[in-house]
């Protein structure tokens, strides 16, 4: 369980990461969502102890990263797939890591293998592709067989073959009880591997909750409605914390009430309606809702400057 | 691909992970390990015991020679010498003593050894690899501990090993001109010994440079300006009028750790164990900032 309480890091003048409090319970997938420059990175490198919190505080499994006696076996953590050496083969970097926990040798096999670096492990890691690398990552990651894993963006870069395997892993791992906390700004991603999601949008909690809740949140909120008599429903629907968008000449957008009462006041009036169609929202949608405030790095197409903010990294 | 995907959904087999958690020994080990796995590492240590020995070999030639010249000039000018009146004749730390040769070729160790430690650290913060470093050990402090402990032994070991093998070279070459040279001979073995103390100490201070700069070519730049440039520019100041200015180059670290490494008093000049101590102090000087960054900074 990663447990954290008004964590913040601010890097010079900027926040990265504004006083979050969150929970990540074992069991299940937690997605760590945002765009990018949202303080997700900053936030598990706060967790794994390599940025210090500017305030607040975070614990995994009731103690802060460092304090553990095997901090490899608590927390595996693949946090930047370029945390090697690039001159050192895959095997000997794994092989080092292992050392400092006296993890046997042939776990760091098992982790080879269950990676599928097995043809590539006496190669230098340099010479790796992204995708080669993030396995790399995860293998390091698995290591010490940890309670919690924390994955940075853990499908950059893998093929479809790739990310199936991970999506199965982190879901597999999760149902033998461990905490996984992996982030993405891919929602498709997201929606198909967590069971919960924490969205994050310059620095601060937008979303806890579950995926379906997030789905389901943004889901209620639309209606699609076409009628022969547009401008009369329009004005008998419109009301309090009801919105009507008309956005071609028979067809409606209904937010704020439910397809029976919107069917009911139609009848009620003897308004033809000859279609009442649920919005079925994605995540996609959930996701633009709760953050089109909260993106750092829109898309200028003026071209005019924007101001470049370190990532963090 | 699709031999590479075999197994992939296996379960992580619990007990295989082991449960000892981080030992200081376990760090050690993951050190030694990294050292070893970098081939460049490894030619790097066998070319510096090669240039060292190959260094000091030259070092006995030029002595040997200077010395047959003279002793050649003071026969044909009908007042021979014996070899012994003639290293006897020169004072005591004026670069002609000849128990010191063991560490004769012990700038290029400096260098190279320097460099390497410079290296072993500031090449994590140049690849990222620091940063799994510390996911291992979170702690941070035995991993740097422990990079230092392998420097220290590294360095002495070579250094120890090349200052043999120089004076196993030498010993022949002066005892054909009929000068006492050997094993026992006042210095000797005091040279041996502690030429490895004074590299293993550059060693930190190249270990702490490249903590502090994070940077391979800043770290390297420093710590040649430290010991070459600095000791260069040290001796101008022998040209300063006044007697105050030649007693300052020799507080400076590569004078300090120099007269550690010789032996006897000289009037005037800080003793031996005085100049360790000045030396190690530069050490601290640079290793406790170092510990108190690693611990600290961000990485």
């Amino acid at each position: 369980m990663i447990e954290a309480k008004g964590l913040t890091k601010v890097y010079g003048e900027k926040t990265a990461v504004g006083g979050v409090s969150f929970t990540v319970q074992a069991g299940r997938v937690t997605g760590f969502l945002g765009p990018n420059g949202a303080g997700k990175s900053t936030t598990m490198r706060m967790i794994m102890g390599l940025d210090r919190p500017t305030s607040g505080d975070v614990t995994v499994n009731g103690l802060h990263y460092a304090q553990h006696k095997a901090p490899l076996h608590q927390v595996g953590a693949l946090l930047d797939a370029k945390a090697v050496h690039t001159s050192r083969s895959a095997y000997n970097h794994l092989l080092a890591m292992a050392a400092t926990h006296s993890i046997p040798t042939s776990r760091v096999h098992e982790v080879i293998e269950m990676t599928g670096l097995g043809a590539v492990a006496k190669k230098k890691a340099g010479g790796f592709s992204l995708g080669m690398g993030q396995r790399l990552g995860i293998a390091a990651a698995l290591l010490g067989d940890p309670q919690t894993l924390i994955l940075d963006e853990p499908v950059n870069g893998l093929d479809p073959e790739g990310v199936l395997w991970v999506r199965n892993l982190v879901r597999y791992l999760a149902s033998q009880g461990k905490t996984v906390f992996l982030s993405s700004h891919l929602m498709s991603e997201m929606s198909q591997t967590a069971d919960h999601l924490i969205v994050i949008g310059r620095g601060r909690i937008i979303a806890d909750a579950p995926v379906q809740d997030i789905i389901e949140g943004a889901q209620q909120a639309k209606t699609l409605v076409r009628t022969a008599a547009a401008s009369q429903l329009s004005a008998l629907l419109v009301g309090d914390g009801v919105r009507v968008d008309q956005s071609q000449t028979e067809t409606l957008e209904v937010t704020g009430l439910q397809p029976r009462d919107i069917a009911q006041v139609a009848l009620d009036n003897n308004v033809l309606v000859y279609e009442l169609t649920p919005q079925v929202s994605s995540l996609e949608d959930a996701y633009f809702n709760l953050t089109k405030d909260e993106v750092e790095y829109h898309s200028h197409m003026s071209g005019e400057p924007v101001a470049a903010a370190p990532e963090g990294k | 691909m699709s031999t590479l995907t075999e197994n992939r959904t296996n379960a992580p087999a619990h007990a295989s992970a082991g449960v000892r958690g981080v030992t200081f020994g376990g760090v050690v080990k993951s050190e030694w390990i990294k050292l070893r796995s970098l081939t460049s590492t490894v030619i790097l240590l066998a070319v510096t015991l090669i240039a060292t020995v190959g260094v000091g070999a030259l070092a006995v030639l030029i002595r040997f020679t200077f010395l047959d010249q003279m002793i050649q000039q003071a026969k044909d000018a009908g007042q021979p010498v014996t070899p012994e009146m003639l290293t006897q004749s020169f004072p005591p730390g004026s670069g002609f003593d000849l128990y010191n040769l063991p560490n004769a070729g012990i700038q290029i160790g400096t260098l190279v050894l320097g460099s390497l430690a410079v290296l072993f650290i500031s090449s994590e913060y140049a690849t990222g690899m620091i940063r799994s470093t510390m996911n291992a050990v979170p702690k941070r402090i035995p991993a740097f501990a422990a990079k230092a402990l392998i420097l220290v032994v590294i360095s002495y070991v070579i250094t120890t090993i090349a200052a043999v093998l120089t004076f196993l070279i030498a010993m022949p070459v002066f005892q054909g001109l009929d000068i006492d040279l050997d094993w026992s001979t006042d210095g000797v073995m005091y040279s041996i010994f502690t030429g490895g103390l004074y590299v293993a100490g550059v060693a930190l201070i190249g270990l702490s440079l490249g903590t502090l700069l994070r940077n391979s070519a800043g770290g390297v730049t420093v710590l040649v300006a430290l010991f070459f440039v600095l000791s260069i520019a040290s001796g101008f100041l022998s040209l300063v009028p006044g007697d105050f200015w030649k007693y300052v180059p020799q507080y400076i670290p590569s004078e300090a750790g120099g007269r550690f490494l010789s032996i006897g008093h000289i009037d005037g000049i800080i003793d031996p164990w005085q100049g360790g101590l000045i030396f190690l102090g530069y050490v601290l000087l640079f290793f406790i900032p170092a510990m108190f960054v690693i611990k600290k900074r961000d990485v």
